[in-house]
This record gives C-alpha cells, sequence and structure tokens, in this order.
C-alpha cells in the first residue's frame, strides 16, 4: 500500500509572502497613487479640553497649492455622529465640533497639492480656544466635581453595569481568607510599522464614495460608516490592499478616517490622500484603555478559590465608539482564566477622561484582566504560604472537565492546563531556580520568579459587546457571531484560486491557505493562489469580516476547509464518474482523484476541473458548470447573551503561561531576566515558526507594555510621550531570550483543531513580570501594582521600603 | 511631519560655508542631520536654508598629531567607534561612542555634529569633557580653540557665532598607562543617557592615582567634571572605601531635571552608583551586589 | 509645572521693582520677545520667539503684570500661542530686602503644551530654568550701578 503523503499542515513552511516583503514588492496603500491625487493634513488640538471659539484659515488658503481646508463645522453639516451601543447619547464626530476633548483630536484639515504644503498651511490655520479643565484620573473622573466631558450626558459615565454570577454571597460565606487588591493597568498602543493611510475619492454623478485604506475590520464598521456618511451601503465602496503593515487591534480604530477623508473628498471634489505620522499615530489612533481594578478574592483554608468580587473601570477617553465599550466586556466568558470559580461579583464602569481614544489593543481587555486576577492569585499564595505553582495547580481546570462551561458563559474548548504549566515550570527548572533564589537571598540580591497561568480568547462573538445594556435593553435587535468567508474555485486548468476576506497584516494568511488547500486537494501549495483584499462592493463579507482576536486560525481556516470540503463533493460526483468508481472509494492526491485500494486508477484533477469548464452539456444531471465553492462560517457557539448576561464571548480558548526569573539590581532599580519559558496550548499548530513568531512578538510588545510603552499624560492633559524619543518601544536589545515550548490539545470546534496564538503572551507577560519583581521585592514587602514598571520606580520603592526598615 | 520650507546649499568648501552662513542668519549648517532633520520633520526648527557639509573635502579625518588625538569635524561617529587608531590610543573615546544612538545613527552622525549640537545627556560632549580635549571652530571671525567647560553652556547653547563651525575635535593623549572607563545608564540600549559617566584615571608604579578625570551627562544643562572627587583620589591609593568617598560628589555636584522616565533624586543617585561602578571598572575591581 | 527660585540682585527693593516692571526692559529681557505692546495699563499684546539653538518657534499672545504692590510683589502672567502649541505661566514675584540688595522671590506654574510638550518633555524643565536665569540675568543688566 502506498503510504499516505506527508501532510502541509503542521510542517514548518517558510512564508509565501516573505519574498515580496523582503524585496520591496508588497503592495501597501502608501504605494497606491490614483490620477489627481491631493493630500491632506489634519490639524490637530494642543488642548486636552477646550470649547474652538474660533477657525481662521484665510491666511492658509492664500498660501500657493493650497486646495481648501475643511472643518468640523462643515464636517457636522456632512455627516452623522457615529452610533455607539451605549444607553447614554454620544455625539462623536471624525473631527471636532465646537470642543475638543483630547491633545491631537481632528480639528481641520487641510487639502493641497503635496502634503509638505498640506502642512504649510497647517501652521496658518489660526485656532482660538476657550480652555476648559480637562479630567485625566479614571477614579477622579467620576466625582460628582468632576467637569463634565459631555454635556448631553451629563456625567462621565460611558455605560455601566452589575453582574453576579453563581452564589457570591454563599462564597463569600464559605470562604476562610480574602485578599484584595488595587491594580493599574497602563494605556499603551500598538505601534505597527504601517500607520493608517486612507484614500477617499466621491464621484458625483453616481454619488458614490471610494475609500482605500489599510482597515483591519471588522467590517461592522463599514455600516456605520456609511450612518455617519448618510449614505446607503451600496454608495460607500471601501477597499483594503493586499498588504498591511501590522494592525494588533490599533487599525480597528481607523474607520474615522474613512468618513473624515470621504468628506474631505466630497466637500473638495477632490481624491484625497492621507498618510497618519507618527506622531499623529501617537496621540490620536487608537490604543488599549488604561485600567483600575479593585479585585478581591475569597478562598478556602486549602487554598481553593471560592469567589472573586471585582470592581473594574476602563476609559476609552475623550469620546467612546464602537467596538467600545467592548474592552470592559470582551473577557467576559473568560474572566476566571483558567479556574475553576463559580461565584462572581463585578462592577463596571466606562468613564470619560481627556485621553486620546481607544480600541481594541493585541489582547483586547485580557491583558488588563489577568494582571489583576494573577496577581491576585499571588496575593493569595503568599498570604496561604503556598507555592504559586502550587494555587495554580488546585484551581486548574481540569483535562476531563471540557467543554468547560465558566461561571460566566464560557464554553472552553480543549486543554490540559497542568500538564501545560508543569513544561513551564520544567523549562525553567522550577526547582533549581527556587534553590538559586534562596542562596541569592543570602547575599542580599534580589531575585525573584513569576508565574502567569492564562486563558486566550480568540474568535470574538461579537455578542459580548452587547453587555453594555442590560438584558431588557438588548432583547429587541440581539447580535452575535464569528462569521468568516471563503471562496474556492479552480481554474479550467486546474490551478485552485482562494479568495479570501481574512484581510492579514502580516500574519501569514497566504502561506497557512496553501498549506491547508495542499492537504486538502491533494496539490502542492505552490499550485495555489491566495487573493485576499476585502472590497466591500465585490467581496462576500459579513459585519465580523477582519484580521483581529486571531480569528483566522480557528474560524477561518474552518471555513476553508468547509468550503474546500463542499468544493470536493462536487469534485468526487465528476471523478467518480470519469473514473467508474463509487465516491466514497475515492481520495484526493498527487493533483489527482483516485481510488484509495488501487491509486492507479485515477483522474487528475485538471481533467475534472476541464470537465466542468468545457463541456457544460456533458455535466451529470444537476451539477452546475465550473468548479467553485463559497462558504460563509460563523462558530455555532457565538451566541447572543442570555439574561443572566453569560455570554460565550469568545469561540476557542488557548492556554497560556510564562515563567520568568528576573533579578532587580537593589542600587540602581534595573531589571534582568536570567530565564523565561512560554508555554502553550493552542490546540493544533498549523505553521510553527509563524506561531512562534506571534509568541515572540507577543512577548516583545508585552515587554514594551509592561517596563517601556505608556501614553502617558501630565495633569494638564499634554501627552508627554508622542514621539518615539519617550514612547519606548523596545528593540532587540531589550528582548531577552525565550524558551517556547507546547502542548497540543486540538480545539473539538475548529476543522483542523487549532486556536488562535497571535495575543497570547501579551496577557500572560505583564502580570508574569510583575509576580517576579513583586517576589524579587518581597524581602522587601513591596507589591507591583501599577504599570508600567520603571528602574526609577522601582529604585524608589525600594528606598522607601528600605528607609522604613 | 513634513519639514517647511529650505533652501538648500551644498557647498564645496568650508569658506564657501561660512559666507553662506554669515550672509543669512536663517541659515544652519548640516553634518549627520540625527538631530537636526527630525527636529526640522517636527517643524521644531524650521531654518530657512541649510548649508550642506558634507560635500567639502578634507573634514574627515582621525590621525594623532603632536600628541593628541586630531578628528575632523565631518568624521562619522562610527569612524570613531571602530578605529585602531582611537582604540589603541584611547579606548574610552571608543568605548563612550558604542553609546550613541544605533548604528544608523553613528553611521550618519558625524563628532562635530554632535559637539556643535551640545546635547548636555549626550556621550560625546561627556567624554570629550573627561579627555580636556580642545573643540577647534572656524567661522567668519577666523578660527577659534574652546576647553569643554568654556563650549557647552547649557542645553544645545554653544558660545558658536551662527556661521562657526566645529572643525576639528584635539584629544590630548591620556598617558599609556591610564585606565578608562565609560559607563551609562539608559532607559534602553541606545536612549539618551540617564547618567552617562566617563573615567579616566592614571595610576603610577607606587599604585597612586596621579591623575583623575570623571564626567557626568544627564544630569545637569551641561556635563560636568566632578572635580572634588578628582583631587580627592588624586594622590592616594584608591581603595574601595576612597572610591565610595569621591562618588558620593557625584550625588552632590549633579543638578538635575525630572522627567517622565526618571525622578531628578534617581538621576542624582544613580550618579553616584554610576560613577563608583565606572571607576571600579576603570580599576577593573569586583563589581558590587547583583549586577 | 512648576516653576520657583530666587534670583538677587545688588539694588534696592525700589530699583529692582522700576527696573523690572518697566515695559521696556520687560520687552529686552524676556527672551526672544521680539514685540511687546501696551494695551492698557499693565497689559501687553507679545511676539516671543521662544526655544534654543535651532529650536525655535513663533508664539503671538500676552503679557500681564497684575496684583503690583509697590515695590513688594506682583504677579507676572503670560501665554501665547504659535504653530508648535502653546505656552501658559504665571509667578507671583516677591522682592525681599537683604543685606546686599533685593531677593526676588518667585512662585508658579508653566504649562507647556502641544508639539512642544509631547516631542520635548525631557528638556522642558531644564530650558525654563534656563530660560527664567537669562530673563534675570537681563534684568541685572538693566539695574542701575550701586552708589554706596
Amino acid at each position: 500500500m502506498k503510504s499516505k503523503m506527508e501532510a502541509w499542515v503542521g510542517k514548518k513552511m517558510e512564508r509565501r509572502e516573505d519574498a515580496r516583503f523582503l524585496t520591496g514588492r508588497g503592495k501597501f496603500l502608501d504605494d497606491m497613487r490614483l490620477p489627481g491625487m491631493k493630500h491632506a493634513a489634519i490639524l490637530r488640538s494642543p488642548h486636552a479640553h477646550a470649547k474652538i471659539s474660533s477657525i481662521d484659515f484665510s491666511a492658509a488658503l492664500e498660501l500657493s497649492g493650497v486646495i481648501d481646508v475643511v472643518t468640523g463645522e462643515d464636517i457636522k453639516a456632512m455627516s452623522n455622529p457615529f452610533p455607539c451601543g451605549v444607553n447614554v447619547p454620544t455625539e462623536y464626530y471624525s473631527c471636532a465640533v465646537d470642543r475638543v476633548r483630547y491633545v491631537g483630536e481632528p480639528v481641520a484639515v487641510a487639502v493641497a497639492e503635496n502634503r509638505y504644503i498640506a502642512e504649510d498651511a497647517l501652521d496658518q490655520i489660526i485656532v482660538e480656544y476657550d480652555v476648559l479643565e480637562p479630567v485625566m484620573d479614571i477614579e477622579k473622573a467620576v466625582s460628582p466635581d468632576a467637569p463634565v466631558l459631555h454635556d448631553n450626558i451629563g456625567s462621565n459615565i460611558y455605560a455601566h453595569r452589575d453582574f453576579q454570577y453563581g452564589d457570591f454571597e454563599d462564597a463569600v460565606r464559605q470562604s476562610d481568607i480574602t485578599v484584595e487588591g488595587r491594580y493599574y493597568f497602563n494605556k499603551f498602543g500598538s505601534t505597527p510599522l504601517e500607520t493608517y493611510v486612507v484614500i477617499g475619492s466621491y464621484n458625483p454623478f453616481t454619488e458614490e464614495f471610494e475609500v482605500y485604506s489599510n482597515y483591519q475590520g471588522p467590517f461592522v464598521n463599514h455600516s456605520l460608516v456609511c450612518i455617519a456618511l448618510g449614505v446607503p451601503e451600496n454608495k460607500m465602496r471601501w477597499i483594503i490592499p493586499t498588504d498591511i503593515g501590522g494592525g494588533f487591534g490599533n487599525k480597528t480604530g481607523l474607520y474615522p478616517y474613512a468618513a473624515l477623508m470621504s468628506l474631505v473628498a466630497k466637500k473638495t471634489g477632490m481624491t484625497v490622500k492621507w498618510n497618519e505620522d507618527r506622531r499623529e499615530h501617537l496621540l490620536a489612533s487608537a490604543t488599549g484603555t488604561d485600567r483600575v481594578t479593585y479585585i478581591k478574592a475569597y478562598l478556602s483554608k486549602e487554598g481553593k478559590i471560592l469567589g472573586l468580587k471585582d470592581k473594574v473601570m476602563d476609559s476609552p477617553g475623550g469620546y467612546i465608539r464602537p467596538p467600545e465599550p467592548g474592552c470592559s466586556f470582551r473577557s467576559t466568558g473568560n474572566h476566571t482564566g483558567c479556574y475553576q470559580i463559580e461565584n462572581l461579583d463585578r462592577d463596571v464602569s466606562v468613564v470619560a477622561t481627556n485621553k486620546g481614544l481607544t480600541a481594541p489593543n493585541r489582547g483586547y481587555g485580557c491583558g488588563h484582566l489577568y494582571f489583576s486576577l494573577e496577581s491576585i492569585v499571588d496575593k493569595a499564595a503568599r498570604k496561604l504560604g503556598m507555592d504559586p505553582a502550587e494555587i495554580r495547580m488546585k484551581n486548574f481546570i481540569q483535562p476531563d472537565q471540557f467543554p468547560y462551561m465558566t461561571a460566566t458563559g464560557g464554553i472552553y474548548d480543549s486543554g490540559d492546563y497542568p500538564k501545560t504549566l508543569q513544561l513551564g515550570l520544567d523549562m525553567i527548572k522550577y526547582d533549581e531556580m527556587r534553590a538559586f533564589q534562596e542562596e541569592a537571598r543570602k547575599q542580599g540580591r534580589l531575585v525573584g520568579i513569576g508565574l502567569a497561568t492564562v486563558i486566550d480568547p480568540s474568535v470574538t462573538n461579537i455578542a459580548y459587546v452587547t453587555l453594555a445594556k442590560r438584558p431588557e435593553d438588548r432583547k429587541e435587535k440581539p447580535k452575535s457571531g464569528s462569521g468568516e468567508s471563503m471562496l474556492v474555485k479552480i481554474d479550467p486548468l486546474g490551478t485552485v484560486h482562494v479568495i479570501a476576506c481574512t484581510n492579514p497584516q502580516g500574519q501569514g494568511h497566504e502561506t497557512v491557505i496553501c498549506q491547508i488547500v495542499a492537504d486538502e486537494l491533494g496539490v502542492i501549495p505552490g499550485d495555489v493562489t491566495v487573493h485576499n483584499v476585502v472590497d466591500t462592493h465585490q467581496r462576500v463579507f459579513t459585519i465580523t469580516t477582519g484580521s483581529y482576536s486571531s480569528r483566522f486560525a480557528s474560524v477561518g481556516t474552518t471555513a476553508l476547509v468547509k468550503a474546500l470540503r463542499k468544493l470536493k463533493k462536487k469534485i468526487l460526483v465528476l471523478a467518480a464518474d470519469m473514473i467508474g468508481a463509487s465516491e466514497d472509494e475515492l481520495e484526493f492526491a498527487e493533483n489527482k482523484v483516485r481510488v484509495k485500494a488501487d491509486p492507479k486508477r485515477a483522474v487528475a484533477l485538471r481533467h475534472v476541473a476541464g470537465r466542468a469548464h468545457w463541456d457544460h452539456g456533458g455535466l451529470p444531471d444537476g451539477v452546475e458548470p465550473a468548479l467553485y465553492a463559497s462558504v460563509v462560517y460563523s462558530m455555532p457557539t457565538s451566541k447572543a447573551p442570555d439574561e443572566d448576561d453569560k455570554v460565550n464571548s469568545s469561540n476557542t480558548y488557548g492556554f497560556t503561561g510564562e515563567a520568568i526569573v528576573v533579578e532587580i539590581d537593589r542600587n540602581t532599580g534595573e531589571i534582568k531576566f536570567h530565564k523565561w519559558a512560554s508555554f502553550h496550548d493552542a490546540g493544533t499548530i498549523l505553521n510553527p515558526p509563524i506561531v512562534e513568531g506571534q509568541v515572540m512578538g507577543s512577548i516583545a510588545h508585552a515587554i514594551g507594555s509592561t517596563l517601556y510603552e505608556e501614553l502617558a499624560y501630565n495633569e494638564n492633559g499634554q501627552c508627554l510621550t508622542a514621539s518615539f524619543q519617550d514612547y519606548l518601544v523596545p528593540t532587540a536589545m531589550e528582548i531577552p531570550r525565550v524558551e517556547i515550548g507546547h502542548v497540543e490539545s486540538p480545539s473539538p470546534f475548529t476543522a483542523l483543531g487549532s486556536k488562535g496564538c497571535g495575543e497570547a503572551s501579551t496577557e500572560s507577560t505583564p502580570a508574569a513580570i510583575a509576580n517576579a519583581i513583586t517576589d524579587a521585592l518581597s524581602p522587601l514587602g513591596i507589591e507591583i501594582t501599577e504599570l508600567p514598571i520603571s528602574p526609577s520606580k522601582l529604585w524608589h520603592m525600594i528606598q522607601e521600603a528600605e528607609n522604613s526598615n | 511631519m513634513k519639514p517647511s520650507k529650505f533652501e538648500y546649499n551644498a557647498p564645496t568648501s568650508l569658506q564657501e560655508a561660512v559666507e553662506i552662513l554669515e550672509n543669512n542668519e536663517e541659515a544652519k549648517a548640516l553634518a549627520g542631520g540625527q538631530s537636526l532633520i527630525p527636529m526640522m520633520n517636527f517643524r521644531l526648527a524650521q531654518p530657512g536654508a541649510l548649508v550642506d557639509l558634507n560635500n567639502i573635502p578634507g573634514l574627515d579625518y582621525i590621525r594623532e598629531e603632536d600628541g593628541s588625538l586630531v578628528i575632523g569635524g565631518l568624521t562619522r561617529i562610527r569612524e570613531v567607534e571602530t578605529s585602531e587608531l582611537v582604540r589603541a590610543k584611547c579606548p574610552i573615546l571608543s568605548e563612550a561612542t558604542g553609546f550613541i544612538g544605533h548604528l544608523p545613527n553613528r553611521n550618519r552622525g558625524t563628532v562635530g555634529g554632535s559637539v556643535a549640537h551640545a546635547d548636555p545627556s549626550a556621550e560625546l560632549p561627556t567624554v570629550l569633557t573627561a579627555l580636556d580635549a580642545q573643540i577647534r571652530t572656524f567661522g567668519a571671525s577666523g578660527e577659534k580653540s574652546f576647553q569643554p567647560q568654556e563650549f557647552f553652556l547649557s542645553y544645545l547653547t554653544t558660545p558658536l557665532e551662527s556661521s562657526d563651525l566645529v572643525t576639528e575635535i584635539r584629544v590630548p593623549l591620556p598617558a599609556t598607562h591610564a585606565k578608562g572607563a565609560f559607563m551609562e545608564i539608559s532607559r534602553r540600549r541606545g536612549d539618551f543617557a540617564i547618567v552617562a559617566v566617563a573615567v579616566l584615571l592614571e595610576i603610577d608604579e607606587n599604585n597612586v592615582c596621579t591623575n583623575a578625570r570623571i564626567s557626568l551627562g544627564g544630569v545637569s544643562d551641561t556635563p560636568l567634571r566632578v572635580e572634588e572627587a578628582e583631587e580627592l583620589l588624586e594622590g592616594e591609593t584608591l581603595t574601595e572605601e576612597l572610591l565610595r568617598k569621591a562618588s558620593a560628589f557625584s550625588a552632590e555636584i549633579a543638578d538635575p531635571e525630572s522627567d517622565y522616565h526618571a525622578t531628578a533624586e534617581y538621576r542624582r543617585n544613580m550618579a553616584q552608583v554610576y560613577t563608583l561602578r565606572t571607576l571600579k571598572k576603570a580599576l577593573g575591581m569586583e563589581e558590587e551586589g547583583s549586577k | 509645572m512648576d516653576i520657583n527660585g530666587k534670583y538677587t540682585f545688588n539694588a534696592q527693593p525700589e530699583q529692582v521693582w522700576g527696573v523690572m516692571l518697566n515695559p521696556e526692559n520687560l520687552r529686552d529681557a524676556l527672551p526672544g520677545c521680539d514685540r511687546l505692546a501696551e494695551q492698557a495699563p499693565g497689559q501687553y499684546e507679545a511676539v516671543m520667539k521662544i526655544g534654543i539653538a535651532a529650536v525655535k518657534g513663533t508664539y503671538k499672545g500676552k503679557v500681564e503684570i497684575a496684583d503690583a504692590e509697590e515695590p513688594v510683589h506682583y504677579t507676572l502672567r503670560g501665554e501665547g500661542s504659535g504653530a508648535p502649541g502653546f505656552m501658559k505661566g504665571s509667578a507671583v514675584i516677591e522682592l525681599q530686602k537683604s543685606d546686599t540688595g533685593t531677593d526676588v522671590v518667585y512662585k508658579g506654574t508653566m504649562e507647556v503644551g502641544g508639539l512642544v510638550a509631547g516631542v520635548g518633555q525631557r528638556m522642558i524643565s531644564g530650558v525654563v530654568k534656563m530660560m527664567l536665569k537669562q530673563f534675570f540675568q537681563n534684568m541685572s543688566k538693566k539695574m542701575p550701578q550701586q552708589t554706596n
């Protein structure tokens, strides 16, 4: 018998995209030149909070090469505010109208022959502001005497919900000990290499907008932009190029500029390009929220976590816009992490502050969640005198419990948490490291070991956004889903095309699609061509379309496999007829369809394609000409929240953890990493180097957010870190050597058993570093409760602790 | 992030460059452009004209002359860093330049540009201050020569007149038995120093320190010489205890500002910690504590 | 940003007062001040070119002297805006007689916004200090020579 061909999925296949990226042949939006294209520059507010009393742009119009200046007044006259899923009235336009609410908010747009002149024009625009007191602190924002940002809302609270899951009061009664803390998670972004780019145009004859941009989705925002523009969806065509230079969630916040450049194009009658510069990007694109969490854990004396109470305050900045307030609700289903915790009491507020606006940011809300949860778990372990690994093992969901329904409605698909943590502990030689720590402490050295174990949710079920509303308020129009579309077609000579709509930003979708097609159709990856652009007029898309929440590895691949299998059914009908065998005898291999038991009885795939294309009249009854199949697939586990506010907010759930050994320099506060193990159970691995790249990237991203990066504001609302001189993205020099290990527990919910892994370590790393540093400084009684951590801050903590002894 | 309009000049002689600078008060000299160009892109600087010095021959050299290391103003930082002559005769200078920005910055950035820019956190002004280097300039009022303390007056402030260009740095060669070290603490590798320390020590055959020079960067509006510490060390056998005492002067003399990344108090203390570490490194003494 | 400090002049409080509140001296001493036009007593319209080395921005705005009690104290306020953003400051200035002359003690706050705040935070407080020093040094040159 012939040996089964080796599968392409799971192979270390090199990325097909890299040759074009590495030789400068990527097709990015900035490479695009349209006829007659003009250039826009945006004047931005220098104030955090002010009324606009006047804008005088007459001098700007006198400059040679300046075409026009568009202000918020124009924008208000030409468009509607963006809708948002909260109960309070919001008025968010793509440009400030009357009032500015954060430094960097667009105030006017100058259009000119080139970007240089457009920026010259900005220098000539005189804006008079009537400065108002800003609100910069989340907790102060809700105090009754705080200045109110939005008069029509009447307070700084965009949304507020209380939740109870399980029998919380009983958990409190049963508990023997409690631990609590306040944690602050910082505001930071993603700084993709490619910033936002938008080209807008308007055809006055068809009354149609056409926008090119490097938007990453979700395309629910196509509808929202259309509502803002006041046009039906067929009058706003949105096209995304093949290549995008990084997204990380940041580019989900691009859509207001799609509206803005549409309107500027309409007002000026020109095709207008705007390329965000790095300062604009840091000030005003999109970051994650900052968050204050008060958390209290109730435990038995054996270390079982019986209940959790938390009060969370997030701030999406000066305006709330979709998908916020998702920041506070996206992690609902996995709120209890990898632990069996049945009883919860939650209080969630989403508040206005005069800071830049937010959007999903790699791990949307989960880094925030686990920083508080994993810190409090460690704190409980310290109080109980337990080892942090032991308390985790004690509370883990066990391998035989899957699928596991969490207290908040999450349906965990698979995993072996104890085995994966054990792998991580073995990787750093945990026991040896504890012995090393003890020795080092005797010498006065500050060595610490930190663990964090988390659940990485993938494939957002957009239902979670509706949790911002009470069950009675969201009954009318339920929302749910995680749909992905895929179309596969085979040419008359047998080559395969996949027409995807997954909108990648560097994740290697093309490569993985080819691997999957090769396995399913028995071809080689080189035979497959992938087209991956979103065009709202020409592609089958749905509101969830886009690449975010690591959707591709789970739902994207599942949609692809379903489309391929649909197509294979048709191929089998034709091939069976051509070979004279029955369909269930056949297999796809070596570019042929053949009889499994007798491979010589075969028909070439291209001959099947030839028949489907070239002999329509000779096709069996009921078989359509040509070879293609199209699927839009949504995970069946994506349902709207129930009446008890339970929701399966994602669809696959990976397990991730970090085990880190650090040493703090007592005299300088400098942090050194001795060891780092990153351990994962993300189901079946489709392409190992891509996964390793995602893990390393996530760790680097989170080392940045934990130790270096912050959108920091002073009390007047000025952003202090609006350039790469002060917004410190770590370089290779700041990233330690990391050992990566995997356990593979296939997901029963996806076609190939795979799950997402692109965000996992951004969620576990902040808590793990904080726990390691807290452990290192525990002889001094220091706890890390605020991020980011810097040597200067650590040094002050150490000084204070030493001086108080 | 595009610069405002400027006239571009590319003179091929020093004289011509000086003439343009002299006749156009809006003009700024462009060497490596590692500070000026970003500032222009931000429009923090909007010079009406640039005088590009890169086409002027003969300003790019490193040689030994009359007991000094002589470096032309247009010499790239990377050339200094990798120069065999510099490594052999004045290793501390090579060591210090390795901390300047990142490789692409050092490939383009020039010695004259860094000195003329006078950033008090920059490595070159700090190390040149320890080395008692001579800064030579040429302009409409002729040739001039400055000691570092006369040259670095405050933030980005020097006695240079608008047409003056830094043409040459002369570094008196340290004694062959001199021991030097340069260290800094910064947020990331390549960032401006929170504190930078340059140390040069001469120890005679009786183990007595005959010459000590210590300079600090990042802790005031100019690089600072820690003269009290130098005086304390000179004429003494350098013990750990003495080095500690000397380092304390760094904290005393430092007059740093707080910024987002580090408080003034932290900087002041790091001046002390890093002075000690740099002194010990220069002497090849065991690192203390957990480093 | 807080701006607190002291500068000592070798002159009597009355003399210092006379010099420091003279609009012409104020114009000459304020670093980068191109124009200072009196609009009303103690109120001036100002154009300032503020910055160091090549980093300069033009700010248009107001300078105001208020709460003046000769020769004891006054409040100096200033604000200006331009392409690089805005600056706004206010300080109470007290003249205290000392053995050698007059201590001018200032206590106030300064706010810098926009581009300079976002990309120049590393140097702002130091540069503000440096300019204050320049201001007082310039004023010092305007003081009458002590005759006693």
